[in-house]
């Protein structure tokens, strides 16, 4: 068993103090009469929030419930050409005979994917490694009989307590990189990966490079397609434009354009001027939680957020080691390497799990040829953070895809 | 004489004093090694600017300084299914015969200060060369204009305010210059107001629509060589495009989450606007006091920063096709060669009826603050006498 070197998160007295002192001096802005949540996020919400997060939110209460439920650690991992940078990961052995290690990467914000049909964006929420916060006891202490998982959630550089990238280039294959070296340096010398958000498009690379030697499998809930091109590609090409699409394609296509139309600003500033942004973010608290809360309530199915979730989130962004500003630079890094990523193809089994809130849908005659696709789950409910809305659904696709009988069963030596 | 009601800037201490403790408690990010301007803003930059802003800038004199150079007024306007607005503006009249009104309409992140340099050029000029009587306004929204309260104030009631401000001073028949949103608008005044009370329109930003709809227009577009400004022009408006335009659409889409950080962060604020000062400009040699004292009108303003993005959204779901804005009075375009937007002139042709066009060496987007004597005697070659647009203006004795 590899040495490991446990973390609690104990944001000092003066972070604190200097968080109530600048939510004590908020300036708010005016709004429009009957804006409702066309402009953005009402200034009720925000009212309320910054009010609750200056008044009665408990951070420190917050800090030690994380701290209880899941297990933490850091560790130095070197990066080509970038040097060594100190990850912070949660970390949770199963008990139950036959748990297979699973690398779960959040989401953070994506890049544009410029494809043939539209620009595709590849969205990743402002996640973080406390989206495993649910789905990690089921994963690891299932009821009997059921798969089980090893967990290791890796914190990317530059989100959380992890130390942020010094150099540019930090893009999706470096994250890979990352996530990868943390379960061969945990003697996971074979594992599976489980991505959403950007954790979708690094868990791709990471199955393409690092399989099927070390990663047996691939699952995402967030499925992003190659564009059929119709001189490289002419019959996936004629397959897309023959096939019908489903009702729920349908009106996934129709979201994610309106997710282009009046979704995308956040990412267009992000994927070219981070570090203007960026000052905004770093500065101010009320600033950061509209930035954030934007897309935690327009990318959910209808999740009932409670404002302690939402602070704590948001919390987590502010307290972060580097600062929020960090975390959006790996859109600009996506952007100005994307003719890297269309190399990246999956050989390993794939799953896909699709949930209807999801920013954006693509047709599953343009999704079969991502990966070896062996499961297909169509879900009624659930939207982009599947893992914290509809925890339940998501783990199920894992165990079915996993478990005896599924079809990625036994992919893994699991070793004793 | 018409009854005006005079206005002194006069930001409140307490105004002052919130911003210094906010100034104080600044929290910066990290920034990657050798990155330039390529992510956005440079930190060395911000952090110069904050701590000046917190150490050595002084407010009051460059308020003073704007309350001696610049006579402002406020009236209440009132717009259609708007209600009424009180609408803050500079005003000059000149003492020179044959003067002729001139409205001055700014854009985004500009200001009524972007007159500054270009009033006293334009209202006392050297003899024998045409005067102008001066309206410069503060748009509902900005400076000290008070904001719109209801959805839906567009550029196209932006023109109307324009409107209805030179008429309650009494110019009934005046001329159009604007920039940047100024343009947009402008072009809206001439085109719904003129020929009866708008006799001529000039800007310095030209933003026609791609020619595929016009099969003529995109013939001729195909055909015609392009010159060197013109193609250089059209790389720079495809780099802004490309890399520049993030600001744009997130004020387009969510002025509202923007604004709470433009509101909240005076580091933030600066950031957001001081790239544009600096990035869209040819090489101008911003002082700190005058970045400071620009983006203090924005933080000092009378909404507050946020109102401002608004016109970007309203813009894009109300303004349904600009090109039905044609303008059929006499049209100047002046292109300065680091503006950012840059059409091939085939593209603008129809835009107005065009009688004069200035190709310049030097300039950029602020073509007012950069080189304002480019842009006046751009001016005055277009209304003074011999001019393109000479005489158009019935001149009240």
């Amino acid at each position: 068993m590899t040495a490991e070197t446990p973390f609690t998160i104990a944001i000092s007295d003066s972070e604190l103090e200097l968080l109530q002192r600048k939510l004590e001096l908020t300036g708010l802005p005016d709004e429009l009469e009957d804006a409702g949540w066309d402009y953005g996020v009402p200034l009720a919400d925000v009212r309320r929030l910054v009010d609750h997060w200056k008044g009665s939110y408990d951070w420190r209460k917050a800090e030690a419930e994380l701290n209880a439920e899941l297990p933490q650690f850091t560790r130095d991992i070197e990066v080509d050409e970038h040097g060594t940078l100190n990850v912070h990961y949660v970390h949770k052995k199963s008990d139950a005979s036959g748990a297979i290690p699973l690398l779960f990467v959040h989401g953070c914000k994506c890049r544009a994917l410029e494809e043939i049909c539209n620009k595709l964006t590849l969205v990743t929420g402002p996640g973080s490694f406390i989206e495993v916060r649910k789905i990690l006891p089921m994963l690891t202490a299932p009821p009997e009989d059921t798969q089980a998982f090893h967990v290791v959630a890796v914190g990317l550089p530059g989100y959380g307590f992890s130390e942020a990238p010094h150099k540019k280039g930090f893009g999706p294959i470096q994250m890979a990189e990352v996530g990868h070296k943390l379960m061969l340096a945990l003697g996971y010398d074979q594992y599976v990966a489980q991505g959403g958000d950007w954790g979708s498009i690094i868990t791709r690379i990471i199955a393409a490079k690092y399989g099927p030697t070390h990663v047996k499998a691939w699952h995402t809930n967030m499925i992003i397609p190659g564009p059929p091109h119709p001189i490289r590609d002419p019959l996936r090409f004629l397959r897309f434009m023959v096939t019908p699409l489903s009702n729920a394609e349908r009106r996934g296509m129709a979201r994610g354009l309106e997710f282009r139309k009046i979704g995308m600003g956040y990412l267009m500033e992000q994927a070219t001027k981070p570090q203007t942004i960026g000052y905004s973010l770093a500065d101010s608290p009320v600033g950061l939680l509209s930035w954030i809360y934007e897309k935690l309530v327009a990318w959910t199915d209808n999740y009932p957020w409670t404002d302690d979730e939402v602070l704590t989130w948001v919390s987590i962004y502010w307290f972060s080691r580097a600062g929020p500003t960090s975390a959006g630079r790996l859109y600009y890094e996506n952007r100005v390497s994307t003719k890297e990523l269309e190399k990246y193809n999956v050989r390993v089994h794939t799953g896909f799990s699709y949930f209807p809130q999801e920013l954006f849908r693509a047709p599953k005659a343009l999704t079969r040829n991502l990966g070896k696709v062996v499961q297909d789950t169509e879900h009624e409910k659930g939207g982009h953070f599947a893992a914290w809305e509809v925890p339940e659904l998501l783990v199920g696709d894992l165990r079915k895809m996993f478990g005896k009988g599924g079809p990625a069963h036994g992919v893994v030596q699991a070793k004793m | 004489m018409i009854a005006e009601t005079p206005f002194t800037i006069a930001i409140p201490d307490s105004e002052l004093e919130l911003l210094q403790r906010k100034l104080q408690l600044t929290r910066f990010p990290d920034e990657l090694e050798d990155v330039g301007w390529e992510y956005g803003v440079p930190l060395a930059d911000v952090r110069r600017l904050v701590d000046y802003w917190k150490d050595g800038y002084d407010w009051q004199k460059a308020e003073a300084a704007l309350n001696a150079e610049l006579p402002q007024f406020t009236r209440n306007i009132e717009v259609d299914g708007q209600g009424t607005l009180s609408v803050h503006y500079v005003h000059k009249k000149s003492d020179v015969p044959g003067a002729i009104p001139l409205i001055f309409v700014h854009g985004w992140p500009g200001n009524f200060i972007e007159v500054r340099k270009i009033l006293p050029m334009l209202t006392v000029p050297p003899k024998d060369t045409q005067a102008f009587h001066v309206v410069a306004l503060s748009l509902p929204g900005y400076g000290f204009s008070e904001a719109p309260h209801r959805k839906g104030f567009g550029p196209i009631q932006m023109a109307e305010v324009g409107h209805k401000l030179m008429l309650a001073l009494g110019y009934t028949q005046y001329v159009t210059q604007g920039g940047d949103w100024g343009s947009i608008i402008t072009q809206i005044i001439a085109a719904m107001y003129g020929p009866k009370h708008v006799k001529a329109w000039h800007t310095n930003t030209v933003i026609p629509p791609h020619p595929i709809w016009n099969l003529g227009r995109y013939l001729r577009y195909m055909v015609t060589p392009l010159s060197q400004a013109e193609r250089d022009g059209m790389e720079r408006s495809l780099e802004f495009q490309k890399t520049g335009q993030g600001y744009f659409i997130e004020q387009a889409t969510k002025p509202q989450t923007i604004g709470y950080s433009l509101t909240d962060s005076p580091a933030g604020l600066l950031a957001w606007i001081y790239e544009k000062l600096f990035t869209l400009t040819d090489s101008y040699p911003w002082t700190d006091d005058e970045i400071l004292t620009w983006i203090s009108i924005y933080w000092f303003s009378r909404a507050g920063p946020t109102s401002a993005g608004r016109l970007y959204y309203e813009n894009r779901v109300s303004t349904k096709d600009l090109s039905r804005y044609s303008v059929r009075v006499h049209t100047g375009f002046s292109y300065f060669p680091q503006e950012v937007i840059r059409p091939p002139k085939t593209w603008s042709r129809y835009l107005g009826k065009i009688v004069q066009e200035v190709e310049h060496e030097k300039g950029g987007h602020f073509a007012a603050w950069e080189v304002p004597e480019l842009l006046v005697d751009d001016l005055r070659k277009m209304f003074g006498k011999g001019g393109p647009a000479y005489g158009l203006v019935q001149v009240k004795a």
